[in-house]
């Protein structure tokens, strides 16, 4: 080839990869979903045009839809300083954007069209979108504009969308004590769960509790790295292994603790005598075994209660809810060291009602015979 | 009809007060007094010379490796300062700028990408380009001091590539640098961590490493430390060399040496400038589409109190890395890159063979051509072991094991002499006889006159070598894998280090000789420290406590 051609073909070449390069940035992912849902909201609006019998308003409502049909897309987001949230997510889900859609109200039922549900309600009022974002409730990665990244189903975001229940725990952040809080029922539940069953006994939480395992206080921050990947293949959900598409999907943190309540706890952190992940040895887990005693729905209470403990989210002294304490019952007699029994998580490792206690601590207790055979 | 006459218009055009006020020279001709005043009337052609001998000319002779090196550098310079405009260098900006340059901002990703790949590929160019110049003996005389400045120029795009390295502050950005930096803490004297450190009343908070870092961990301070060499600093220092390394270039004329006696020389425009405008070009596509296709990594935002397992070092120091298995910080941080940089810096002063200049010549360099590729060889292999076989705990990994695979504690390590050997004073008796076999090594290549045979020489020392390794075989002190170390590594330093001195450089002048014999022996060490502690669970086999130096 002549210099003169090679010439040509490399100016060429450095021209099209140019284009192909902007062509590639240009066709992001979110841009289709912004268009498509301004041709969704034109329909709506000529549809209710057609229906109107007011000429004027039926124009006016025709030159609505004609502007909606022609808005240039854009990236749009929540700035949420206080929090330190700059959420994109309006930028597909344009439903949720309080500029585009004033009424936050549509009838798309699809995501990403779809409307916020619920945003009449006192917990949508008391939390508007513009003061608190989107992911200081729903995790995620706020500033992503591609499908993937933005729900976290990647690597190295270590905070994914909460699905389903979970999402209660981000509750847990700023309502302090959220026992009687409405919407926030689940949490209670786990909370009611994690000191009934004497979780405590062991796990302390800031500082309330026992100390012969490690603190939850800030569980929800525990990096993947201390998680050791690996040992995801070791916990089974409802019986199934959990798949490893989506990153952070399935392999996250929720799905980590639930594993501890669903499985026997020295499955999920087996004997390590080389220490794979670690610098020194690691024992067989210690925790007993939950799964007699809670229900899937417990263990996902107990979950999302957990999730919301986080230290490293810093969150305004203004933004925090503190309801008053529950009062302690006065109680005297056997009543009492009942009570006591409870409150200091004894049950954790002797049993509930000082019955069936666990890994041969409570051998003269009643019930303890069976238990064992029963292992 | 008047007919339009395009060479007249061009000619008024060209002949314009606007046109030769902004371009010298009138219309084109193509005579060679117009090729000359192309190159002579343009200050950024005229970094070359008018004629260069027809072997300059050859892709096969230069790989054109120094030319792609500056377009990369030009590409890193324009991507830089886009991408200055997105970032801010502060622990709670940094990491979202660079998000924001991934989601949010046009042709951000692409920006970033162009950026992290062009600066991967120069730091390899570079290294090619090296190895070229050496190949080609074109260091030597008149042209030491250029090479001295290309091994300068190395050095510090290896340290712009490191100092780029923490800007996204991500995990590995932090750790890598933590690896990188915390060698520094080893200088001897300069680090806390070294030897002779704490005698100099070094400590955390006031030694080499502190000052790099501008603290005593990663963090705020060491960002905008490194953010400013990274984008002022450094890029002035090398435009500065760089500007010297071509200006020299021009001076001593290229290196290519005539295809003939009084071959004629071709005129640079347009034979070479076209050639590296291809060259050029070719790099750009390149690096476009590699940017198109891969997205620079972005882990997790720095935390300094979670530590990724395994921590690397940038791809480039793996090797340096993969050495601490071997060796103590002070000796594979500081020590053995010092000695690399400045045994690069002194090869031209030591290698007085006037052949092979401006050509390949394997025959007629034969030990400087095999030391000096042994020793990209080397630094080669030792990042690929660092990069692509050390999994988890830094444990060996091969590649088709997975990194989930448990793997069993290493052996407990001895030190030959020292408390945890031979015995607590043993250095009394370690410290004389090593000296005893490392000066025997040193000096008997030259002070045996004659050259003696090789081959007899090889074959009786492996044969001894497979004696020794038999006879712990048989009493059961050594297995099949350590006799296999033992016979290859210790043989190899023997045949590079013994045989090949022996037969090339023992009539060199005695300072150049020993310069020579320093660089070659620390070069064996390597070999022999890698035998010693892969195959034999060696730590140290030398160690001095109270200096806190071992060896």
């Amino acid at each position: 080839m002549s210099y003169r051609k090679a010439f040509i073909a490399s100016n060429a070449l450095m021209l099209a990869a140019f284009v192909w390069a902007f062509a590639k940035d240009f066709n992001a992912e979110w841009k289709p979903y912004q268009k498509q849902y301004y041709q969704m909201a034109a329909d709506e609006m000529e549809k209710q045009a057609a229906a109107e019998k007011d000429e004027k308003k039926a124009a006016e409502l025709k030159a609505e839809a004609r502007k909606m049909r022609r808005t240039p897309l854009e990236i749009k987001q929540i700035i949420a300083n206080d929090l330190g949230r700059f959420d994109r997510c309006v930028t597909c889900h344009v439903g949720m954007d309080e500029y585009t859609n004033t009424t936050l109200k549509n009838s798309f039922t699809e995501h990403p069209y779809k409307a916020h549900p619920k945003v009449d309600t006192a917990l949508i009022k008391a939390h508007p979108f513009s003061k608190f974002g989107c992911t200081s409730c729903h995790s995620g990665q706020g500033l992503a504009t591609q499908v993937d990244a933005a729900h976290g189903w990647v690597k190295h975001w270590e905070k994914p969308m909460l699905k389903g229940a979970t999402i209660q725990g981000s509750c847990v952040k700023c309502h302090d004590n959220f026992e009687t809080l409405k919407g926030a029922e689940i949490a209670a539940e786990g909370k009611k769960l994690f000191n009934k069953h004497g979780c405590q006994g062991c796990h302390a939480i800031n500082g309330v509790g026992g100390v012969v395992s490690v603190e939850l206080g800030d569980i929800a921050d525990k990096p993947f790295e201390r998680i050791a990947g690996y040992n995801f293949k070791k916990i089974r959900i409802d019986g199934k292994e959990l798949p490893n598409e989506h990153h952070n999907n399935h392999w996250n943190l929720q799905n980590w603790i639930r594993a501890h309540l669903v499985n026997d706890p020295a499955a999920v952190t087996p004997n390590d005598p080389f220490a794979h992940y670690n610098a020194e040895p690691i024992p067989p887990s210690g925790m007993p075994d939950f799964r007699e005693e809670l229900s899937a729905e417990g263990a996902e209470a107990i979950t999302t209660y957990l999730s919301g403990l986080t230290k490293e989210e810093i969150i305004p002294y203004r933004y925090h809810v503190t309801a008053a304490k529950a009062r302690e019952p006065q109680l005297t007699g056997a009543a009492n060291g009942k009570r006591v029994y409870e409150k200091y998580g004894c049950q954790g490792c002797h049993g509930l009602d000082a019955k069936q206690g666990r890994r041969r601590f409570n051998a003269a207790g009643e019930g303890q015979k069976e238990y064992d055979e029963k292992l | 009809m008047p007919t339009l006459d395009l060479e007249k218009i061009k000619k008024e055009i060209i002949d314009s007060q606007l046109w030769r006020s902004v371009f010298r020279g009138g219309v084109w001709k193509d005579t060679p007094r117009d090729r000359a005043g192309h190159i002579i009337g343009n200050v950024w052609l005229h970094l070359h010379p008018v004629k260069v001998r027809p072997r300059a000319l050859e892709w096969l002779y230069t790989w054109g490796m120094g030319g792609i090196s500056f377009a990369l550098y030009l590409i890193l310079t324009l991507t830089g300062v886009a991408l200055m405009f997105y970032y801010r260098p502060t622990i709670g900006l940094a990491y979202r700028d660079i998000k924001d340059l991934e989601f949010a901002v046009t042709l951000g990703m692409f920006l970033r990408n162009a950026h992290r790949w062009a600066a991967q590929a120069m730091v390899v160019a570079v290294i090619a380009h090296m190895v070229r110049v050496f190949l080609t003996g074109a260091y030597k005389k008149p042209r030491e001091f250029n090479w001295g400045i290309g091994v300068l120029l190395l050095t510090l795009t290896l340290f712009l590539s490191f100092t780029g390295y923490l800007l996204p502050w991500d995990q590995l950005a932090i750790w890598a640098v933590t690896v990188g930096t915390n060698m520094a803490g080893a200088t001897p004297v300069l680090g806390n961590e070294g030897p002779l450190g704490s005698l100099m009343g070094m400590r955390i908070n006031n030694d080499v490493r502190f000052t790099l870092l501008g603290g005593t961990m990663v963090g705020e301070n060491t960002l905008l430390r490194f953010y400013v060499m990274h984008c002022v600093a450094v890029p002035l220092v090398v435009g500065i060399l760089l500007i010297l390394h071509f200006w020299r270039i021009r001076k001593d004329s290229f290196s290519a040496a005539p295809y003939v006696a009084n071959e004629e020389k071709v005129d640079v425009w347009p034979h070479l400038v076209k050639r590296e405008y291809i060259a050029a070009a070719a790099t750009v596509i390149f690096i476009m589409i590699w940017s198109i296709l891969q997205d620079a990594p972005l882990e997790a935002i720095a935390n300094p109190n979670v530590t990724t397992n395994p921590s690397k070092a940038p791809w480039y120091f793996v090797g340096l890395q993969e050495l601490l298995v071997y060796f103590d910080p002070w000796i594979a941080g500081v020590v053995m890159p010092g000695l690399i940089v400045v045994g690069l810096i002194a090869i031209p002063y030591i290698d007085t063979n006037p052949k092979g200049v401006g050509y390949y010549a394997w025959k007629e360099r034969p030990f400087a051509n095999t030391m000096f590729m042994l020793g990209v060889v080397m630094w080669f292999a030792l990042i690929y072991i660092g990069y692509a076989l050390r999994g988890p705990n830094y444990a060996w990994y091969w590649p088709w094991e997975s990194w989930f695979l448990n793997k069993p504690a290493p052996p407990p390590t001895w030190s030959v002499f020292g408390p945890k050997g031979v015995g607590a004073y043993s250095m009394l008796i370690g410290i004389p006889l090593l000296g005893a076999v490392g000066a025997a090594w040193m000096l008997l290549p030259k002070l045996i006159q004659k050259e003696l045979d090789g081959k007899k020489l090889m074959g009786g020392f492996l044969g001894l070598l497979a004696l020794f390794a038999a006879v712990g075989m048989a009493m059961g002190r050594m297995n099949a894998t350590q006799a296999g170390f033992l016979l290859f590594l210790v043989g190899a330093s023997f045949y590079y280090g013994f045989v090949l001195p022996q037969r090339h450089i023992r009539t060199l002048d005695w300072p150049r000789y020993l310069v020579t014999m320093v660089l070659v022996t620390s070069t064996m060490s390597i070999l022999l420290k890698m035998c010693a502690s892969l195959a034999f669970d060696i730590k140290y086999v030398l160690t001095i406590p109270a200096l806190s130096m071992n060896f």
